[in-house]
C-alpha cells in the first residue's frame, strides 16, 4: 500500500513538472510571433481574444458583444484587414465567473492572441488581469466599471497591460446621485445593494458619497447576497425610513424583482439604478413596477451617433444589440486596430504602450482618450434612460464633471 | 418600534417560510425512508417551475391547471429519478454516501440539461392577480402568498392524514422505521419507495410553481432548496411536522434579522443561530434518528 502511494505521488509530481514546463513553453511564443510580423507571416491572421460570458446570467450581453465583434471584424477584413493581414476573433466562454475567467485567460495566452477584448464583469476582469499582465498581453475590459481593475488596491500606478473602454463606478455612482438630487429633487434615499457583487457594493458606495456630500441623506442602506430573491424584509425597512428614492445598483434580475416587491409593499418612491439594468429581462421580471424607473447607462440605442451601426447590427443579427456591451467591445477593438496600424506591429507590448497615452482615437461611441495615470477613458458621456411603456427610453445625456 | 413594520416583517417571513416548509417536506419524506438527502430534489423543483411556466405562458392555461400539470410532471420525474439513479444502489445495499453522490450527479446533469436546451434566461410567470396585494393593519399581504400558504397547509394536512390513517401510509411509516423488518412483514418496499418519491415530487410541483409565480423560473433556482434543506434539519430530518415548523422558523428568523439586526449580517446571524441551536438539539426539534443524519 505504502509503495503504491509513493509511486502515485511520484507520478503526479512528474505530471506536474511536465505540465508546468509545457505552460512555460507556450507562454513565450505569442510575444515572439507577434514581433516577427515581417513578410513571411502575411497570410497569418492576427488573433484577437475575447473574454466573454456566452452562457449564464450575463449571456445576453456576452452574445451581443460577440455578434458585434464578429460583424466589425468581417467589415475590417472585407476592407483588406490590418497591415494586410486579416483579423480573427477567438472567443471563449467565461460564464461571468472568476475562476472561468482565469481559465479563459490562460487559453487565450496559449493561443497567442495580440490583445484581448473583455471581460465585461469587474470581478472576472480583476481575476483575469493577473494572467494578462504576467503574459504581457493588453486586455481592454468592456463594461468592467470597478476602478480597481486597472489600478489595483494599494497601488498608484495602473497595470501596464490592463485598460477599459467604459467609465468607472465612481463616475456612474456620482452621475446617479447628481441626477437624483438635481433632476428628481429628492433628499432622502434608500439603497438596496448586493453584497456578493463588487459592482454593486462600489456603485452603492460612490452613490452614497456623492449624495451625502451634496446635501442628501441616506435613510437606509440595506443589502442581500447574490442569487437571493426575497427582499421584502429589507424593503419594508427602507419604506419605514421614509425614502423618496430607492437606489438599486444590482443586476437586472435582482432589480426587477426588488422593484416588483417594493411596489407590492406599497412603496411609491423613485427607482434608480446602474447600467446593469439595461436588459429586457428587467421589464419582464419587474413588470409594471419598472415603469418610470431611471438608470445610468454607458450608451443608448437612440444615441444618434451610433444610429447607423445599430441599424447594421439589427439587419445582420435579426435583433437589436443588448446595450451597452457591444458598442464598448467594438470601441476596444477599434482602439487595438488603431494601435496596430499606428505602430505597424502586432507586438502586444507595443500595442499596450501605444494605448497607454492614446488621444482622440476615433471609435464607435466618439473619440477615445486614455488617461495614462489610470488607464480609464477620459470624458466618456453617460446617459440616463427611463422605462416607458415597457421600453428603455433615452431621458438625458450627462457628461463628466 | 412600529407595529405595522413588525407585522409586515412577520408576514414576509411567513410567506417565504411557507415555501421553505413545502420543500422541506419533500426532503424529509425521502430522508425518512432512504436515510439520505436527495440533493437532486432542488432540480425537480426547478423543472416543475419550468413546467408551470410553459403551461401558463405557452399553453395559456390557468394557475390551477398549471399547478396540476407541474405536480404530475414533477411526480413522474421524481419517480424516475429514484428508478434510474437510486434503485440499483438500494438493491445492492450501498451506503447513504453513494446515494448522495448519485443525487449530486443527477442534479448537475439536470441543471446543465436545462442550460443546454431551454437556456439561461429568467422567465417571469404571467401576472395572476390584477391587484396583487391586500392591506391589513398597514401591512401589505400578497394575494398569491396568501393563496400559497392556504394551499400548502391543505396539501401538508392531506399528506399527513394519508400517512397516518391509510394502509399505504402505515406501510410507508413501517418502511421508514425499519425497511428490512417491513419487507419481511410483507411490505412491497420497491412500491413504497416509488410512492414516496411520487409524493415528494407532488410537493416539488407545488413549490416549483409557487416559487416561479413569486419570483421566476430559471436554471439555477435549485439553490433555494439549500435553505429548505436547512429548514428540514432544524425541524429534524425525516419528520413532517418538523419540516413545516423548521421552514416557518427559518423564514421568520431571516425576515426579522434583516429588519432588526442587519440585512448584511442576515445569513451570518441566522445560520450562526442555527449552529448554536443544533449544538443543544442535535437531532432538530422533532428528529429521532440522530445517528443516521448526514
Amino acid at each position: 500500500m505504502k509503495r503504491i502511494k509513493k509511486t502515485v505521488s511520484l507520478l503526479l509530481m512528474a505530471i506536474l513538472v511536465v505540465s508546468l514546463a509545457a505552460c512555460g513553453g507556450t507562454a513565450t511564443p505569442p510575444a515572439g510571433s507577434g514581433g516577427a510580423s515581417g513578410g513571411s507571416a502575411e497570410a497569418q491572421p492576427i488573433l484577437i481574444g475575447h473574454e466573454v460570458a456566452l452562457t449564464g446570467g450575463s449571456a445576453l450581453w456576452g452574445q451581443s458583444e460577440k455578434n458585434a465583434l464578429d460583424m466589425e471584424i468581417e467589415k475590417i477584413n472585407a476592407a483588406g484587414g490590418v497591415l494586410g493581414r486579416p483579423l480573427k476573433l477567438i472567443a471563449y466562454d467565461n460564464k461571468a465567473e472568476q475562476a472561468e475567467g482565469v481559465n479563459v485567460a490562460n487559453r487565450l495566452v496559449q493561443d497567442g492572441v495580440v490583445a484581448v477584448i473583455g471581460p465585461a464583469q469587474s470581478g472576472v476582469g480583476i481575476a483575469a488581469s493577473a494572467v494578462f499582465e504576467e503574459a504581457k498581453i493588453p486586455m481592454i475590459g468592456t463594461t468592467a466599471t470597478n476602478e480597481k481593475l486597472t489600478v489595483p488596491e494599494g497601488q498608484t500606478e495602473p497595470l501596464k497591460y490592463i485598460f477599459r473602454a467604459c467609465f468607472i463606478d465612481p463616475y456612474q455612482g456620482s452621475v446617479a446621485a447628481t441626477f437624483a438630487l438635481e433632476d428628481l429633487k429628492v433628499t432622502k434615499a434608500g439603497v438596496l445593494k448586493d453584497v456578493g457583487s463588487d459592482y454593486s457594493t462600489y456603485l452603492a458606495k460612490y452613490f452614497i458619497e456623492t449624495f451625502t456630500a451634496n446635501g442628501g441623506t441616506i435613510v437606509a442602506e440595506e443589502s442581500f447576497r447574490s442569487d437571493e430573491l426575497e427582499y421584502k424584509a429589507q424593503l419594508s425597512k427602507i419604506k419605514d425610513a421614509g425614502a423618496e428614492l430607492l437606489f438599486i445598483p444590482t443586476m437586472q434580475k435582482e432589480a426587477g424583482l426588488a422593484m416588483k416587491q417594493a411596489r407590492e409593499l406599497g412603496m411609491e418612491c423613485y427607482f434608480l439604478g446602474g447600467d446593469a439594468w439595461a436588459s429586457d429581462e428587467l421589464v419582464q421580471l419587474g413588470g409594471a413596477a419598472t415603469e418610470g424607473g431611471y438608470f445610468v447607462n454607458i450608451a443608448s440605442l437612440e444615441d444618434p451617433a451610433i444610429a447607423q451601426w445599430v441599424k447594421d447590427y439589427t439587419a445582420k443579427w435579426g435583433k437589436a444589440p443588448t446595450m451597452p456591451n457591444p458598442v464598448l467591445a467594438v470601441d476596444g477593438l477599434l482602439a487595438v486596430v488603431e494601435a496596430i496600424k499606428a505602430t505597424g506591429s502586432t507586438d502586444p507590448t507595443a500595442i499596450a504602450e501605444w494605448l497607454n497615452d492614446c488621444k482622440d482615437v476615433q471609435v464607435l461611441t466618439g473619440k477615445l482618450t486614455i488617461d495614462p495615470a489610470s488607464h480609464n477613458p477620459i470624458g466618456k458621456p453617460a446617459v440616463i434612460e427611463t422605462v416607458k411603456d415597457g421600453k428603455f427610453v433615452f431621458h438625458k445625456g450627462v457628461t463628466a464633471k | 418600534m412600529n407595529f405595522s413594520l413588525i407585522f409586515q416583517t412577520l408576514i414576509t417571513g411567513l410567506a417565504i417560510g411557507g415555501i421553505y416548509s413545502l420543500m422541506a417536506v419533500g426532503y424529509s419524506l425521502i430522508f425518512s425512508i432512504l436515510n439520505f438527502s436527495n440533493f437532486a430534489y432542488g432540480m425537480v423543483i426547478m423543472l416543475a417551475s419550468f413546467m408551470g411556466y410553459f403551461a401558463m405562458s405557452k399553453l395559456h392555461v390557468g394557475m390551477g391547471i398549471a399547478l396540476f400539470l407541474a405536480m404530475v410532471g414533477a411526480g413522474t420525474l421524481s419517480f424516475f429519478n429514484e428508478r434510474v439513479a437510486y434503485s440499483s444502489l438500494r438493491k445492492r445495499h450501498a451506503p447513504p454516501l453513494y446515494f448522495m453522490i448519485s443525487a449530486m450527479g443527477t442534479s448537475i446533469f439536470l441543471e446543465n440539461m436545462v442550460y443546454a436546451t431551454i437556456g439561461s434566461q429568467y422567465n417571469a410567470y404571467p401576472q395572476i392577480f390584477a391587484v396583487p396585494t391586500i392591506k391589513i393593519f398597514g401591512a401589505s399581504l400578497g394575494k398569491m402568498d396568501l393563496f400559497a400558504i392556504i394551499f400548502s397547509i391543505i396539501a401538508i394536512y392531506i399528506l399527513n392524514y394519508f400517512i397516518q390513517h391509510t394502509r399505504t401510509g402505515i406501510s410507508i411509516r413501517a418502511a421508514s422505521y425499519d425497511s428490512t423488518v417491513a419487507e419481511i412483514n410483507g411490505v412491497n418496499l420497491g412500491a413504497v419507495i416509488g410512492l414516496v418519491f411520487i409524493l415528494a415530487g407532488l410537493f416539488a410541483g407545488i413549490s416549483g410553481v409557487f416559487l416561479g409565480i413569486k419570483y421566476m423560473a430559471y436554471p439555477n433556482m435549485g439553490w433555494i432548496t439549500n435553505k429548505a434543506y436547512v429548514a428540514a434539519v432544524i425541524g429534524g430530518l425525516g419528520s413532517l411536522p418538523g419540516a413545516v415548523v423548521g421552514g416557518i422558523i427559518l423564514g421568520v428568523l431571516e425576515s426579522f434579522v434583516s429588519v432588526y439586526v442587519s440585512s448584511t449580517l442576515r445569513d451570518v446571524f441566522s445560520f450562526g443561530t442555527l449552529i448554536i441551536f443544533l449544538v443543544f438539539m442535535p437531532s432538530g426539534l422533532f428528529g429521532k434518528y440522530l445517528e443516521e443524519k448526514v
